[in-house]
C-alpha cells in the first residue's frame, strides 16, 4: 500500500523493518549458539553466496520454476474455461460447488501424499499446484462473469457488435480484475505449493529436494539459503506477472 | 417503417405490465408514449429492440419480426463501455467490411455534426452528462437503423441543454427521417419531438387517449402558444387519467 506522501517515503519505513529484523535474526542465533537450530543471517548469507556459485543450484531454480509454471498454467487454462461456464450457467455453477470447496478445504499435505501415490515423483508437484490454483481461478472467474454489466450486454446485443467483440470489449474486461487477483493468488500459492512437494516427492532437481538434502544434513543455514531462492523466485514471477498485466491493459 | 404491436401481453414474474396491448405507430414519423414512471413505457421499446420476448401477441416493423430490423436504441443510461474511448464506443457498431479510414471519416463526421469533434478521444467518464447523451444518439445514427428507440433520453438535463439535444436529434433525423419511439413522461418533451403522441394509462399498459401534434416541426420551440396551450391540455388528462386510474 502506498501512503498518501508516495513511494519515496515508505522506503525507509522497510529498510527499518529489514534492519530490525536482521538484528532480531542475529541475536537470536546469538542467544540460541547452535548453527544447527538458527544460524546467523551472516552464515546463511555465506551459505547462500556458495549456493549462486554451484551450477546445480540454477538448475535446481530452473526445475522448480518450470513445475511451478506448468501448474499455474493449466490451473488458469482450467480455470478460465470451467470458471466462465460457471459463470454462465446456474446449473454448472452449483454443479462444480461441491468439487471447489472440497479441494479448497482439504489440507495440501492430504493431496501431496495422495499425489505421490498416483503420479511419478516429477509430475507431484506440477499436479498440486494445478488442483490448488484451480478453484482460486474458477471462483473469481465465475464471480467476474456474473458481475458483467447485463446492460452493455443488452446494447452489444441491440447493436450486433459480434461475439468476438463482444467478448473482447465487454466480457473480458469486466472479468479482468477477478482474473488477475485470482490469478495472482494462485501464482504465489504455487511456489509454496510446488515447495512442499518437492520436499515430500523428492524429484531429482528442484527447490524442494535441496532443502530436504539440506534439513538431512542438517545443514540449517543451507536451508535457510535455498527458502531464500524460493522466496525470490515467489516476489520476481510476481513480478513479472504484474507487469504482464499491466502490459496487456495499455494494450487494450 | 410502420410499427405493429397486436395484442401484446407481458409479464415480470406475476406483474402483468401488458395485456393485449394495441397499437400502430406511423412510418418515419416520431411517435411518443407519454406516461407515468412503472407503466410499461420501456418495456414496449425493449419489446420492440428484441431484448424481451411477448408471453402472447405480435410485433411487427415495416412487416417483419423485431430482430430482423436494425434498431437504434439511445438508452436511458446511454450505455457506453466506460473502458473504451468515444471514437472506439462508436466504431463498435459499425461492420467490420467498412474499411477503417471511412470508419473513422463517418465517426468525426457525426461527432462535428452533434458538435462533439473534441470528444473522439475522451472516455465516458470524461463527458458530461449532456456530451454523453450526445454520444448515445451519435451511436445510434452511425447504426443507420430502420428504427429509433428513444427511452426518456433527455431525463434530468436542465432545460436549455434538453432543448439543444432535441434539436441534435431532430438533425440528424432530418437526413433520412425514419420511423422513432419516443417514451417519456415529460409533456413538454413529447410537444417538442413528438408527430403522434399515445397518453399511457398505469399498468397494465393501455392507450387511453391520441393526439396529433398540429404544430409543424419548424415551429416547435420552447414559448410556442400553440405547444404551450396544448401542454395545458395534456398535462390535466393526464393528471385525471392516472390519478383516477391509479385509484382503480
Amino acid at each position: 500500500m502506498q501512503s498518501p506522501e508516495g513511494k519515496r517515503s515508505l522506503l525507509p519505513i522497510r529498510i527499518l523493518s529489514l534492519l530490525s529484523f536482521l538484528v532480531l535474526w542475529k541475536l537470536g542465533s546469538e542467544w540460541m549458539d547452535s548453527a544447527i537450530i538458527l544460524p546467523s543471517p551472516e552464515d546463511t548469507l555465506k551459505e547462500t553466496w556458495g549456493l549462486l556459485h554451484a551450477s546445480s543450484f540454477y538448475r535446481s531454480l530452473g526445475a522448480t520454476l518450470v513445475r511451478g509454471i506448468t501448474g499455474f498454467l493449466l490451473s488458469l487454462a482450467c480455470g478460465l474455461l470451467v470458471g466462465v461456464l460457471a459463470g454462465k450457467s446456474y446449473v454448472l455453477r452449483e454443479f462444480f460447488r461441491p468439487f471447489l470447496t472440497s479441494i479448497q478445504s482439504t489440507p495440501v499435505l492430504a493431496i501431496i501424499l495422495l499425489a505421490l501415490i498416483w503420479f511419478p515423483t516429477e509430475t507431484v508437484p506440477v499436479f498440486v499446484a494445478f488442483l490448488m490454483g484451480f478453484p482460486i481461478i474458477t471462483t473469481n472467474v465465475a464471480e467476474g462473469i456474473l458481475a458483467v454489466d447485463h446492460r452493455l450486454l443488452e446494447m452489444s446485443r441491440v447493436y450486433r457488435i459480434d461475439r468476438w467483440r463482444r467478448a473482447l470489449y465487454v466480457v473480458l474486461p469486466s472479468i479482468l480484475p477477478y482474473l488477475v487477483g485470482g490469478a495472482s493468488s494462485a501464482l504465489g500459492l504455487s511456489w509454496r505449493v510446488v515447495v512442499a512437494s518437492e520436499v515430500l516427492s523428492q524429484p531429482l532437481l528442484g527447490i524442494g529436494t535441496g532443502m530436504q538434502e539440506a534439513k538431512l544434513r542438517l545443514e540449517t543455514a543451507r536451508v535457510f539459503a535455498w527458502t531464500l531462492a524460493a522466496l525470490v523466485l515467489s516476489y520476481s514471477t510476481e513480478s513479472i506477472f504484474r507487469w504482464i498485466v499491466r502490459r496487456l491493459k495499455r494494450l487494450a | 417503417m410502420k410499427v405493429e404491436l397486436d395484442r401484446v401481453s407481458f409479464a415480470y414474474g406475476g406483474l402483468t405490465v401488458l395485456e393485449r396491448f394495441c397499437a400502430q405507430f406511423p412510418s418515419g414519423e416520431v411517435t411518443v408514449l407519454l406516461g407515468p414512471s412503472g407503466c410499461g413505457k420501456t418495456t414496449i421499446l425493449n419489446l420492440l429492440a428484441g431484448l424481451l420476448i411477448p408471453r402472447e401477441g405480435t410485433l411487427r416493423v415495416g412487416g417483419r419480426s423485431p430482430l430482423e430490423v436494425r434498431v437504434g436504441y439511445i438508452f436511458q443510461d446511454v450505455r457506453l463501455i466506460p473502458w473504451l474511448t468515444v471514437g472506439r464506443n462508436l466504431d463498435l457498431v459499425l461492420p467490420r467490411t467498412i474499411p477503417l479510414t471511412e470508419r473513422m471519416q463517418r465517426i468525426q463526421t457525426v461527432l462535428r455534426l452533434m458538435g462533439l469533434e473534441h470528444a473522439l478521444g475522451l472516455f465516458p467518464d470524461q463527458l458530461s452528462g449532456g456530451m454523453s447523451r450526445r454520444v448515445g444518439m451519435a451511436r445510434a445514427y452511425l447504426f443507420e437503423p430502420d428504427l429509433y428507440l428513444m427511452d426518456e433520453s433527455f431525463q434530468g438535463l436542465d432545460p436549455p441543454l434538453k432543448f439543444q439535444l432535441l434539436s441534435n436529434f431532430q438533425q440528424l433525423r432530418s437526413t433520412s427521417p425514419k420511423t422513432t419511439v419516443f417514451v417519456t413522461h415529460d409533456i413538454e418533451e413529447a410537444l417538442l419531438l413528438g408527430d403522434e403522441i399515445h397518453l399511457l394509462s398505469p399498468i397494465p399498459a393501455r392507450i387511453i387517449h391520441s393526439l396529433r401534434n398540429p404544430v409543424p416541426l419548424k415551429d416547435r420551440i420552447p414559448g410556442n402558444h400553440e405547444l404551450a396551450r396544448l401542454e395545458g391540455e395534456l398535462f390535466s388528462l393526464f393528471r385525471k387519467e392516472t390519478i383516477h386510474l391509479g385509484k382503480e
